[in-house]
């Protein structure tokens, strides 16, 4: 099971993120190969790798790129410039993975933008970075500089003609960047607010020109993918979703981390291989895709952690960042605070989500603190049903996902919260319970 | 700053200014056979490149559609998602204002699914809401109030603190504009308005989520536009409020009627608001042709001139040296008996004068007194005589003639004052109805005022007046004006003159016994 590894094989080693260590280890093999043929061919083998997008969505990367228009001309006939974006804005909470490329691997994500701009053909790329990887952006900087020295970036790549160049441009730092069109609009310098839909990237993305948008991962996975061949990628993963993966797994285990895991691994071997719950304790929850995702209770997680399987379990793969909570943790806080994150970051354009994550985090933050009625549970799902799909993106789905999952599936957590007007687990971390909870109630 | 959030523009459709969305009519007319979707179970035929809002818009049931960030003149946003209608085929409610109609689409406006979403969505606006609808300005024509008595929930399930602006509850954005933002539904409308219509770029959202704050571009500068008015108009609740207008008169008292600005040669539609024919402020009236849904803050503010106290309302006679009111009896036969006997009259009609009241004195005076008169137009705003020398100040609306009619006046013949004097007459006959100039008379003439003065007009004359005529403003008459574009409008009276003043054939009548 944890045998091949694509982009975790040397993190360990020393001076791994250096072009002179990519090199000595194939580096840039997979661009020369890819060269050599025609970009349908690359975008052929890119979907029969059946790669699915790592941001989150799990869109089939090979079918995004053939989305691209071939040779595009504006109102007047002149050709329109395609453009390459990579989505660092890695912002989802318990998830880290494109970090570990771009500070261990970052020439593998320069290889597959290279790759992909060959594929697509794009004349320039943009990273996108999280503004928070202040040190990420200058180690990739300095990545790109190196590539651009020894002829993989810059004009007529290794002798052909294609030109191709890249730059970083750091965010602002807000989690709704992360959503393609928020991203866009961030790197245009306005506002980071998702543009309505369509047109889609493919048509009108950035500066109103045809724009492909990719997740780290899923740049840096191609140079295997070339290399290798799509069927042999394939072949590790799911019937429907191919490769390796990066999953994180963070909160209450032994060994959190980054895990490189094939994508049939299930969500308890996940948690197992991280050293199972720490201190032996039982599991209570799991969140198994970036916080967006809906919970999963200690008798859910027998899913493989594929994007279709976890969808059938109503709730998504995401980012691949689990988040194990344990028998200790209270489920009303651990939600509250994820609503307070999902609070800050709405980026306030549709109704919905501006005044409803407002709410809920607030709701939830009253229940917590042992004011809640039990009128609020159901004001809880009516919001949420207000919420979920009716906004410009996803934001409202990633804040009732965890929000609804909570309540439905503990309630009685919820109940005793209000029943008891008090935090039960706190109480019960603390000095015996006394009457101290007071200034409540709407009953 | 000036950054768009639309995405027309980026699909090259950005043509401007006036409309947004009627441009697409008249550049796709014609596909045949007509594309047709079913509304509420009515078959509605649409032009190719519409959304489903425009659709229903057209066919007459925007209505049924509630709004809050789209508004016909500004790129379509999608954000405050209250528009939301029910398309068959399609999983999710889609926003009606931004969803492309297509041939056999199944729209639903009225079905349970979308009554929820709209009652989520007031919800939602209503809980950080104030709720001072009793002392807020925009009450009786708040979209808020009105989409609530149609499709907000009963009562509330919000226990939290209200969200709160402490430090912009009322701020003054500028002399003329007053926001308050705890109001606020953050439509963005006055953004893209400014971003994209007027092009002033002075408002802006700060802060994201539910802290998003609508603030200038520049505090010192403040707002900048010359159609600062119309941020007031279309605001769908009471965040952006008129100061002319502000706490002056409550709403559901006003009678609208349609009238035309007479501010420049552009002649913006207008809807004159009035009780008991006390002007309280003008607004614009849709014109696609003119003005779009805008007009200009001058425009806006001129009903003061209209009901100016100082205008002269009553007809007045010289009497040892000074001008004195009298009845009209008195001030007929004095204007009668002044034409009789002069040789030479020189009439002066000023280019805010409408094509019915030109041809009048021209017809009626040759035929009542005698052919002595000699008819002469006087605009002396802009420095400007005729029409081809008149020009746009900007990108919309604003004309240099600040006159309403001087294409109408070159139509009837009328020549223009040399070199802006009159001279060599016995009398001068000089109407104008409060827009144009006064013109420089030279010594020894008597003069005659017709029309809309005020006394410090009249006083810039001098001890020559000796009738003052009292006329009516363009709101108070009907006629017809022909604007810069040469389009030809017709109005009629949207309120009853107060004062004493009257038309100009009903004054001359009796002049001749």
């Amino acid at each position: 099971m944890m045998g091949e590894k694509i982009l975790t094989k040397y993190i360990a080693e020393q001076n791994c993120q250096t072009i002179d260590f990519y090199l000595a280890h194939d580096g840039y093999k997979a661009l020369r190969k890819a060269l050599s043929i025609t970009p349908d061919a690359v975008i052929e083998e890119v979907k029969k790798s059946n790669l699915r997008g790592r941001g989150g969505a799990g869109f089939p990367t090979g079918m995004k790129w053939s989305f691209m228009p071939k040779n595009p001309v504006d109102a007047d006939g002149r050709p329109r410039p395609k453009y390459l974006v990579c989505n660092a804005d890695e912002g989802e909470p318990g998830t880290f993975k494109d970090r570990l490329i771009m500070t261990k691997n970052p020439h593998a994500l320069i290889e597959g933008m290279v790759i992909a701009a060959h594929a697509v053909g794009a004349v320039r790329g943009y990273i996108y970075i999280r503004g928070e990887f202040f040190k990420e952006a200058r180690l990739l900087q300095r990545a790109i500089d190196d590539a651009r020295g020894q002829g993989y970036l810059g004009k007529n790549i290794l002798g052909s003609n294609l030109h191709f160049d890249l730059f970083v441009y750091r965010g602002a730092g807000a989690y709704i960047c992360g959503e393609e069109s928020a991203l866009l609009n961030s790197l245009e310098g306005k506002r980071g607010e998702p543009r309505l839909k369509p047109p889609f990237p493919a048509q009108v993305g950035a500066f109103g020109m045809p724009t492909c948008v990719n997740n780290v991962e899923t740049f840096a996975v191609i140079p295997y993918i070339i290399e290798h061949g799509g069927p042999k990628f394939a072949a590790m993963g799911t019937e429907k979703s191919g490769g390796l993966r990066l999953f994180c797994v963070s909160g209450q285990v032994e060994r959190p981390g980054i895990y490189e895991l094939s994508m049939r691994t299930t969500l308890r071997e996940l948690i197992d291989i991280a050293g199972g719950v720490r201190n032996g304790k039982k599991l209570k929850a799991v969140i198994p895709g970036g916080a967006s995702a809906p919970m999963l209770t200690a008798e859910e997680i027998d899913v493989p952690l594929c994007f279709d399987a976890m969808m059938k379990a109503q709730t998504m793969a995401g980012s691949g960042g689990a988040i194990v909570m344990s028998e200790d943790v209270c489920i009303v806080e651990a939600t509250s605070i994820l609503l307070r994150f999902y609070e800050h970051e709405s980026c306030g354009q549709c109704s919905q989500c501006r005044e409803g994550s407002h709410w809920l985090a607030r709701m939830f933050a009253r229940i917590e603190a042992g004011k809640g009625t039990h009128d609020d549970l159901i004001t809880i799902e009516r919001i949420c049903a207000n919420m979920a799909g009716q906004t410009i993106c996803a934001f409202a789905d990633a804040v009732t996902g965890p929000a609804l999952s909570a309540v439905r599936k503990f309630r009685s957590e919820f109940e005793d919260h209000i029943r008891q007007r008090r935090c039960p687990q706190k109480a019960m971390l603390r000095a015996p319970a006394t009457d101290s909870v007071r200034g409540q109630t709407h009953v | 700053m000036c950054n768009t959030t639309d995405i027309n523009r980026e699909m090259g459709k950005h043509e401007i200014a006036l409309n947004y969305c009627s441009n697409k009519h008249a550049v796709q007319k014609g596909a045949n056979p007509a594309p047709k979707l079913i509304l509420d179970g009515e078959v509605v035929e649409f032009v190719a490149g519409d959304t489903i809002l425009q659709v229903a818009e057209r066919a007459g049931r925007g209505h049924l559609i509630p709004r809050y960030c789209y508004h016909p003149g500004l790129p379509i946003a999608g954000t405050c998602r209250m528009c939301t209608v029910e398309v068959e085929k399609m999983v999710k409610l889609m926003t009606a204002c931004s969803t492309p109609a297509a041939d056999g689409m199944v729209v639903h406006t009225k079905t349970e699914r979308v009554l929820k979403s709209r009652a989520g969505v007031m919800e939602f606006l209503l809980i950080n809401h104030p709720l001072d609808c009793p002392v807020c300005d925009k009450a009786g024509e708040c979209d808020l109030q009105d989409n609530n008595y149609r499709y907000g929930p009963v009562t509330s399930s919000f226990l939290e603190d209200k969200r709160t602006y402490p430090k912009a509850a009322t701020k003054k954005l500028s002399e003329k504009i007053t926001l308050n933002m705890n109001r606020c539904v953050h439509c963005e409308r006055c953004v893209r308005f400014s971003e994209e219509v007027v092009k002033s770029c002075d408002l802006m959202m700060v802060n994201r989520s539910w802290h998003k704050e609508l603030t200038l571009a520049d505090d010192k500068l403040g707002l900048t536009s010359e159609y600062q008015g119309c941020l007031s108009d279309f605001c769908p609740v009471g965040a952006l409020t008129f100061n002319d207008f502000r706490f002056v008169k409550r709403s559901w008292f006003l009678q609208r009627h349609p009238s035309v600005c007479d501010g420049c040669s552009k002649g913006c539609n207008i809807e004159v608001h009035s009780e008991d024919n006390i002007i309280y402020r003008f607004t614009p009236a849709y014109n696609e042709k003119i003005n779009g849904h805008w007009i200009c803050d001058t425009g806006r503010l001129s009903y003061h001139q209209v009901m100016d106290p100082t205008r002269i309302v009553r007809p007045m006679l010289a009497h040892n040296g000074a001008l004195q009111a009298t009845s009209w009896e008195l001030a007929q036969a004095a204007t009668g008996h002044l034409l009789e006997t002069a040789k030479k009259v020189k009439v002066v009609i000023g280019t805010d004068a409408t094509i019915e009241e030109i041809r009048y004195l021209q017809a009626a005076l040759p035929d009542m007194f005698g052919s002595k008169f000699t008819f002469r137009s006087f605009n002396g705003t802009g420095t400007l005589s005729t029409s081809s020398q008149d020009k746009k100040l900007d990108h919309l609306l604003i004309m240099q003639d600040k006159t309403a009619n001087l294409r109408g006046a070159e139509e009837c013949k009328l020549a223009p004052l040399e070199n802006g004097q009159i001279n060599d007459s016995d009398l001068v006959l000089l109407v104008r109805f409060g827009r144009s100039a006064v013109p420089a008379v030279g010594n020894g003439q008597k003069l005659i005022l017709l029309g809309v003065w005020n006394s410090a007009e009249q006083a810039s004359l001098g001890a020559a007046v000796e009738v003052m005529l009292p006329g009516l403003a363009t709101v108070e008459k009907s006629g017809t004006y022909i604007n810069c574009d040469g389009i030809r409008q017709q109005f009629i009276p949207a309120v009853v003159h107060l004062g004493e003043g009257m038309a100009v054939n009903r004054l001359l009548r009796f002049t001749k016994k």
